[in-house]
């Protein structure tokens, strides 16, 4: 209605740092479920996958940390201020927590695990499912507890944060098993029914993640009008390549309909090919998701 | 687990309660609170503590130039004080929310969160910083240097448990509204005539890979 004469341009927050973090942590919790198939559900057709899924958890789990303290002014103060001022009710103050225990326990799982060690390798495994659920989860009510966006503040963005994690962290272990496989071992064969188990998991988180990414932007497009603006932003405007293309073609309907089809499913071009894509749609998602939800001024 | 600034509340029932009211009416748009602000908190270049925010609207010869006058709200229920993760937002039991700056340490989640978007980072510090009602001013008596700047007394400090305050007076009987009440904030600011249109939500937005 009316021209802004003179506005403070106001400052993004959180931008690409945090995303990556993100992206890390969904990683690392994706390896570690996988990881726990065998282990701890007793799905003996997964366990070539184990010890690969809890080592990558676990170096994933160094690495993501770092993206968050760059991304904090003073990182060496919220290291120790996170716990030692602890607020209960910021979602925050959970991940300092989590963020300790998680791979504590992931390395304690791997170190059982590769003792051979069946009882206390399950005992770990069932005890890092909900540490997993909780270190992913919790970014998604960081997110959702930001109560100024509308584009973050739903019940579903845990929820939304799990799927991604798990998808992009079962797209890494297929590139990483067909690597290790092909280049690492003896035999030099790829492991083809570890492959086509996990593409056909894969196939179904998509359908759960796209159904979610469905739900959301049902009720954002009918929603309040600051929902309605970000949707609108979202799906058409300038963020719109980024989430309709890259997001969502690209990195989910695409690789779904990949490893939905059989015949595709069994030729590795193509199985690498959806990995690939799923892998970045779902880095391109965090960067969408973290920026995009508080790109647009608020009043 | 120690809330550092749990001490300081003497749970006192004759503390003040410090707002702002802010008359559209009277306000000439001439910027002169966010000069005063600037010089009194030594807000570096590029950020502001408290501006405001100027619109055209209308075709001519009907046009008119509004004004809103952004500053913390120093919300009842602040958004920034349940987010902050190691209790550097807080709230003074007289109402104003302050950042303590040794605790900070700049993870922006309350720049986030801040249905407002009053908070910046102070470049040189690093921590993030935002108006605080000139405590200090108002600690030893005086009025907040906006207040105290505005050339048409638009501004109107004072204490909201005090019904013989002018404040208090102004907010009981004159039409007041605050921003986004709706976020369930409680906005201690309060504004007479706001227009609406100084107020909308934007469909697009600069990206920060866009030069």
């Amino acid at each position: 209605m009316g021209k802004v004469v003179f506005d403070v341009q106001y400052q993004t927050t959180l931008a690409f740092l945090i995303s990556y973090y993100f992206y890390f942590t969904g990683l690392s919790a994706g390896s570690f479920m996988i990881s726990t198939l065998s282990y701890g559900f007793g799905l003996e057709k997964f366990k070539p996958a184990s010890k690969m899924g809890v080592v990558t958890a676990v170096l994933l789990l160094f690495l993501a940390p770092q993206f968050l303290l760059m991304q904090v002014c003073w990182p060496v103060k919220s290291l120790w201020h996170n716990f030692v001022h602890l607020n209960p009710i910021s979602a925050i103050s959970y991940g300092s927590f989590l963020l300790v225990l998680y791979p504590l326990n992931s390395i304690i799982y791997g170190i059982f695990m590769f003792k051979e060690n069946k009882k206390w390798t399950k005992i770990f495994g069932l005890i890092g499912i909900p540490l997993a659920l909780a270190v992913h989860g919790y970014t998604g009510w960081i997110l959702a507890f930001g109560v100024a966006r509308d584009y973050w503040n739903t019940g579903l963005m845990p929820i939304v944060f799990l799927f991604s994690a798990m998808v992009s962290g079962i797209s890494m272990m297929i590139l990483m098993i067909m690597i290790r496989d092909r280049f690492f071992t003896k035999e030099k064969v790829i492991n083809h029914d570890l492959i086509d188990s996990l593409a056909k998991i894969l196939g179904w988180l998509l359908l759960v993640d796209l159904f979610l990414v469905f739900c959301d932007y049902s009720v954002l497009l009918y929603s309040k009008l600051e929902a309605q603006e970000v949707a609108h932003f979202m799906l058409f405007g300038k963020m719109s390549f980024w989430f309709v293309i890259v997001e969502n073609l690209i990195g989910k309907v695409i690789p779904m309909a990949i490893v939905m089809i059989p015949g595709m499913r069994k030729s590795y071009f193509w199985l690498i090919l959806a990995a690939l894509m799923n892998m970045a749609g779902i880095l391109v998602m965090r960067v969408v998701t973290v920026y995009g939800g508080q790109a647009l001024p608020l009043m | 687990m120690s809330n550092p600034h749990k001490n300081e509340k003497n749970g006192d029932k004759n503390l003040p309660r410090w707002g702002m009211l802010i008359d559209l009416d009277r306000c000439v748009g001439c910027h002169t609170c966010e000069i005063a602000c600037k010089f009194e908190n030594d807000v570096p270049l590029g950020i502001w503590r408290s501006w405001v925010k100027e619109i055209e609207k209308g075709k001519q010869p009907n046009v008119v130039r509004s004004f809103r006058p952004t500053l913390c709200n120093h919300c009842d229920n602040p958004i920034c004080v349940k987010v902050c993760p190691v209790h550097a937002s807080w709230q003074r039991e007289d109402g104003m929310v302050m950042i303590d700056p040794h605790l900070c340490v700049g993870c922006k989640y309350c720049m986030a969160s801040c249905p407002y978007e009053v908070r910046y980072i102070h470049p040189q510090k690093g921590i993030i910083d935002k108006c605080d009602f000139c405590s200090t001013r108002v600690d030893a008596g005086l009025q907040p240097s906006c207040v105290e700047a505005c050339p048409a007394s638009a501004r109107i400090f004072g204490n909201l448990n005090d019904p013989k305050s002018e404040l208090a007076k102004l907010v009981a009987t004159k039409p007041v509204s605050t921003l986004k009440p709706e976020m369930g904030t409680g906005p201690r600011v309060y504004y007479v005539s706001l227009d609406n249109a100084t107020m909308e939500i934007k469909r697009e937005a600069k990206l920060i890979w866009e030069k």
